[in-house]
């Protein structure tokens, strides 16, 4: 028993240690270096870091030396064993208002050990409510539409059942 | 001596000391040998605001080369001022007009005659009609404005969206030397990107340093980007003064084209650098 719990106590130590000491600035650097490759810039007014939660504020999105898109609040969490990645206010360019929903007043994607090989997605805006699943393992991912507000700019993306309208992809 | 800690307390709190030393250094490692050390950020990108504003020195809205044709006009006692525009369907193929002449409305098509004028194209609002190598613009007759343009203009235009899709209202006409832009027109494809890809093809030219311009590939025939006079093979190098070097430059223009009164495009044809100038009405 002593054993089990000195095991416990050291792993959970390990974990602690693990996230305390995790460079995350620098591992947000090393996202952008390979998103810059992609031609995806992303420039941010500040970075803050917590011990479990690292967030960026008043973010622009550069896509080929264009500014797309505007999201206020950044903010990524992990348990290494639960993962969240948040978006407060995500504003896209007035260009592109034709082909996008203009606001998304937050979205969430979130991973879980419990379910591997899955991604779920929230969100809402001016496009309504969705909800989703990425599966890695199959490589698609569904969408569904829980509540319906101005879609006339995706329609032509999204399929209707009886449940509603959804998007469905495979990559 | 009395200890002032347990040596067991020491033991522990040196133990996980090193540990937390350990986790760390091998954050280190990991930070130094994988990871990016700096942030990337997109530079502001200064080229996207105009080098020269074009400033319309009449003191009207008329453009000048139209002014030309409006004196030319006047010259013509009567003639021209026979003909009553009374409605206009106007399709990106063709335009068909409705008009009093002598008391009895008539419809022409693109190249139809009336007292020795022919039918050449309309735009939003305006008929164009040429003689003698000259051309005359009829404005929609403002009596009926209000009438035809919900019976008829509107009417056509909602009938010819739902029946034929995506085809453009407006057009590219040839006014004198000018080539004029119908403001709907520009203002359809500022609205669909998707629409100008149909009819125009456009690539990136790179070298070493970055974007050099934007080249040119297909120009669809029939289609109004065939009518600007652009070409396969010609190199787009600045529209409006402003040099097109970047994407955001590029993404600059076309975010404000809908609210320019006149287009200048400096482009590369061989070895040749031309500049093609339009008026948008």
């Amino acid at each position: 028993m002593q054993m089990v719990k000195k095991s416990a106590l050291i792993f959970l130590m390990l974990w602690f240690a693990i996230l305390l000491f995790m460079p995350k600035a620098e591992l947000y650097y090393t996202i952008e270096e390979s998103l810059a490759k992609q031609d995806i810039k992303l420039n941010e007014k500040s970075i803050e870091e917590g011990i479990f939660s690292f967030t960026l504020k008043d973010v622009t999105v550069y896509v080929k030396g264009i500014a797309l898109a505007n999201i206020e609040e950044l903010d990524f969490f992990t348990l290494l064993f639960y993962s969240s990645l948040e978006l407060n206010n995500l504003k896209v360019d007035e260009a592109l208002q034709t082909k996008v929903p203009a606001i998304t007043k937050k979205a969430s994607f979130t991973h879980s050990i419990l379910l591997p090989f899955s991604i779920s997605i929230d969100a809402n805006g001016s496009f309504g409510a969705i909800d989703g699943k990425v599966n890695i393992m199959n490589k698609d991912l569904r969408i569904d539409l829980i509540e319906v507000g101005d879609i006339s700019m995706i329609q032509p993306l999204l399929t209707k059942d009886e449940k509603g309208w959804f998007y469905e992809k495979s990559f | 001596m009395k200890n002032l800690f347990k040596p067991e307390s020491i033991k522990i709190f040196l133990g996980l000391l090193t540990f937390f030393l350990i986790i760390k250094l091998l954050w280190f490692i990991v930070q130094v040998t994988w990871l990016a050390t700096s942030d990337i950020d997109q530079a502001e990108d200064q080229s996207s605001k105009s080098l020269y504003y074009r400033v319309k020195l009449t003191p009207n809205n008329i453009a000048a080369p139209k002014k030309v044709v409006q004196k030319t006009t006047k010259k013509i006692v009567g003639s021209i001022k026979e003909i009553k525009l009374l409605a206009i369907y106007n399709a990106s193929d063709m335009a068909v007009v409705t008009i009093e002449y002598r008391s009895k409305s008539k419809v022409l098509g693109s190249g139809d005659k009336i007292n020795g004028f022919t039918l050449e194209g309309a735009g939003n609002n305006f008929a164009m009609f040429s003689k003698d190598d000259k051309n005359y613009k009829v404005l929609l007759s403002k009596n009926t404005k209000n009438v035809l343009n919900k019976s008829s203009i509107k009417s056509v235009s909602t009938v010819s969206a739902k029946v034929k899709g995506e085809k453009v209202l407006g057009e590219v006409t040839n006014e004198g030397s000018a080539k004029i832009i119908d403001r709907s027109l520009l203002e359809h494809y500022a609205n669909n990107m998707d629409d100008i890809y149909k009819n125009i093809g456009i690539t990136e030219i790179k070298d070493k340093k970055g974007l050099k311009g934007f080249k040119i590939n297909f120009v669809r025939k029939d289609s109004p980007f065939s009518k600007l006079g652009i070409r396969r093979n010609d190199v787009i190098k600045s529209i409006n003064g402003q040099e097109i070097t970047s994407y955001n430059a590029a993404f600059g223009v076309y975010k404000n084209i809908k609210n320019v009164d006149n287009l200048s495009l400096v482009i590369m044809r061989g070895k040749e650098e031309m500049e093609l100038e339009y008026e948008i009405n």
